[in-house]
């Protein structure tokens, strides 16, 4: 009879890591949905790219390092399909090729692969596509455009010739912009499944979220011609970034209280970005700076042992 | 702190069994926390039921006796699931046993004379640590609240819960009896909330005052683990904290398990040593998952060969203790100790996991019930950084077993603690 020998415990809870992940890609669902709908080919072309380059250069860095392939774990696929929803929908392929490139093998695997890097690997990306090709990163098209007819975004509209966007049509998502990040209904959705499922830790887009508002009061009181809070909430990336990007375990603070100052921080930034840069958005460069500050916050914010 | 599936049905439910009749008994001369007992039988010696064997060697120590009248046929070398082989008295069942009666001057016995009699039959806690009772209730400090600890946290046994269904006023008497030793204030009897019919029958028997235990009460817990483990129960039942150097006696508190009150009870009604206990036999590889009273020192194979309990397909891993804390075995020469309070046989159920690399997810932070950084200590052992361990706090580890429940990446992460313990304390 041979039996096993293992150390204790002999139980472990179902959710592993590529659960996990797994788990993560259906609550991008909703929002890849949306941007399928308003995008149309664009969105499919640019995500089956993103996707399918993400886990071939996985695979190959792997056979390279010579270690037992992980592409079971969707990692990949988050990275691809998170990457692939930050891109504005006219996006060239060779960019989106060059973008998943950069971020699998310097966002990642240069760090040493899953769960040692520093930086999220798909803002990584599209902080390359950024500088490599401003223009392209930031010319975006009307939705449902089949002749890219290139539009101003919300927050680009406000914050240069001040003209607002209504409301229900940021919510809904049918504004310009890139691809996963249009619709707020949709990625509130998704959201609300990861935190409900308890995939994601509330602490970081409650606190990130709770910062956005307040600062958007404030401002809101000194200056009534300022955007409302609802705006903030609804533009750009903010939403997208704070479920699925500024939640991403890796590269956010271990501790609870950490995870405060990381969502707080990275809130204030955006907004500061927001209101005094010449930028008309600033969720990337937020959440990258923080990640860039998790050694150092994991540092200072040890948990208190029981009792002492 | 977690929530895992409980794995106590249908056992919990069935009224358990009686196995007095084994062959042969494997004795190790330690089954307590401190020194091994010393041997005071020779080779060939025929011995009575309940006839000591093994006395207390220094103060915290416990004596072993015979479970049952024998011949003391070698002391040899034997399986120990702590110790992997411990010296070990081996006995030949020869009598039938014996029926005890009961002690008639039991109410005018001195707090003093009762210590006597539960060091002198060998009580010790059986919880899991197996803590020599004797030491436990002469605390250099004062005590205001004894803790009766029902939870059986752990999954899949039910051992404690059948105890006290079917013996809760013995229990009770127990739990007078070191009331009279430690005279606390209050007494909170600390139930998980799957056991809340036994707190119903507590607080009637509370309310007509039918024993004499100043202030008892209880205090139905929910069911999440670790939450019989003395520090956590503690603080859930009185708010008092206890860090990892420190003790319950600090914070003027005795945790007993219910299974002690009842050994409690019976040593000094019954005058009889602890021989006996009351073991879950639990896990998907059984026929028929079940709870019963077994001799000290009935080994596993006796009760297979004896066809008390039978499996139900190969096991894949066998486990002295619950699933969460307990030791892997590898064959069936084991025997039942005095801190044994169950066996699993895990078939489909147990499973091999690959460790993955950490993703900081801090789940293991977020469910620590000591609040420690398990994940450090993994780093640290991995990267030998053996000096670091202390300043995240290693010793105040429980082991529960929590953070590698929950880990995602599969990392046993109590391994790790057990290795930077030992490297930790050879650092000092």
């Amino acid at each position: 009879m041979p039996l096993q020998i293992s150390s204790s415990p002999h139980l472990k809870a179902k959710a592993d890591t590529p659960f996990v992940m797994l788990q993560v890609v259906v609550a991008l669902i909703p929002a890849t949905a949306a941007s399928i709908y308003f995008f149309r080919q664009r969105a499919v072309f640019l995500i089956a790219v993103c996707i399918s380059v993400s886990l071939l250069t996985e695979h190959i860095i792997y056979r390279i390092r010579r270690k037992p392939s992980t592409l079971g774990d969707w990692s990949a696929v988050v990275t691809g399909l998170l990457l692939a929803l930050t891109l504005p929908p006219a996006t060239k392929w060779y960019a989106a090729i060059l973008g998943t490139l950069f971020a699998i093998l310097v966002g990642k695997h240069l760090f040493g692969g899953l769960g040692t890097n520093i930086f999220n690997p798909a803002l990584i990306g599209r902080a390359f596509l950024m500088a490599a090709y401003p223009k392209m990163m930031t010319t975006f098209t009307e939705p449902f455009s089949v002749d890219t007819v290139t539009s101003a975004t919300p927050l680009s509209l406000q914050k240069f010739s001040a003209s607002l966007t209504p409301l229900k049509e940021l919510f809904i998502g049918n504004v310009a912009g890139s691809l996963g990040e249009t619709s707020a209904l949709c990625i509130i959705a998704g959201g609300l499944y990861l935190l409900i499922r308890k995939i994601a830790d509330w602490r970081i887009p409650l606190s990130l979220l709770g910062s956005v508002i307040i600062v958007s009061l404030i401002a809101q009181f000194l200056n009534q011609a300022n955007a409302s809070v609802l705006f903030h909430l609804l533009s750009g990336g903010l939403l997208l970034g704070t479920f699925f990007m500024a939640t991403d375990p890796v590269t956010t603070p271990i501790s609870q209280k950490g995870r405060y100052i990381f969502g707080a921080g990275c809130g204030v930034l955006i907004m500061v970005i927001r209101y005094f840069s010449g930028l008309p958005e600033g969720v990337m460069y937020s959440i990258l700076f923080f990640n860039s500050l998790t050694p150092l916050i994991n540092r200072y914010t040890p948990r208190h042992p029981f009792g002492r | 702190m977690v929530v895992i599936e409980e794995h106590k049905h249908p056992q919990h439910n069935i009224k358990s069994q009686k196995f007095d009749n084994p062959d042969k008994l494997y004795l190790p001369v330690s089954q307590h926390t401190g020194k091994p007992a010393s041997v005071c039988m020779e080779k060939g010696a025929e011995v009575e039921e309940g006839q000591l064997i093994a006395r207390q060697n220094g103060y915290i120590s416990a004596c072993i006796h015979a479970p049952k009248g024998s011949k003391v046929t070698d002391i040899t070398p034997w399986y120990h699931p702590n110790f992997g082989r411990m010296e070990s008295l081996v006995l030949k069942c020869t009598k039938e046993s014996k029926s005890y009666k009961t002690r008639s001057n039991v109410g005018g016995l001195y707090p003093e004379e009762l210590l006597d009699i539960i060091q002198k039959k060998g009580i010790v806690g059986m919880g899991g640590a197996a803590f020599p009772t004797h030491v436990k209730l002469k605390p250099p400090k004062n005590i205001d609240t004894l803790i009766i600890n029902g939870c059986e946290c752990e999954p899949y046994l039910s051992a404690d819960y059948r105890l006290m269904k079917e013996n809760l006023k013995e229990i009770c008497k127990g739990v007078e009896l070191i009331c009279r030793i430690v005279k606390p204030k209050k007494v909170i009897f600390a139930l998980e909330d799957n056991k809340s019919d036994v707190a119903k029958k507590i607080n009637l028997f509370s309310s007509i005052k039918k024993f004499n235990i100043p202030g008892l009460e209880t205090t139905v817990l929910k069911s999440t683990y670790p939450q019989g483990g003395e520090k956590q129960l503690i603080f859930s039942t009185t708010r008092r904290k206890i860090s990892g150097d420190k003790l319950p006696l600090d914070v003027g508190c005795i945790v007993q398990n219910v299974a002690t009150c009842f050994a409690v009870y019976e040593a000094v009604y019954l005058d009889k040593p602890l021989i006996e206990r009351m073991v879950s036999f639990c896990g998907d590889a059984l026929e028929e998952p079940k709870n019963i009273w077994v001799r000290i020192g009935t080994t596993l194979q006796e009760l297979f060969e004896k066809k008390i309990l039978s499996f139900a397909g190969e096991p894949k891993k066998i486990i002295s203790g619950g699933p969460m804390m307990g030791v892997t075995l590898d064959c069936l020469n084991y025997p039942v100790l005095k801190g044994t309070g169950g066996f699993l046989f895990l078939n489909r159920d147990a499973k091999n996991y690959e460790e993955q690399p950490c993703i900081k997810c801090g789940r293991c932070v977020d469910v620590c019930p000591m609040n420690l950084m398990p994940l450090m200590y993994a780093k640290m052992v991995k990267h030998e950084e053996f000096g670091r361990l202390n300043e995240f706090y290693i010793k105040d580890c429980i082991e529960c077993g929590c953070c590698a429940y929950i880990c995602p990446s599969r990392i046993p992460l109590v391994h790790y603690v057990k290795t930077g313990k030992k490297y930790a304390v050879a650092d000092k």
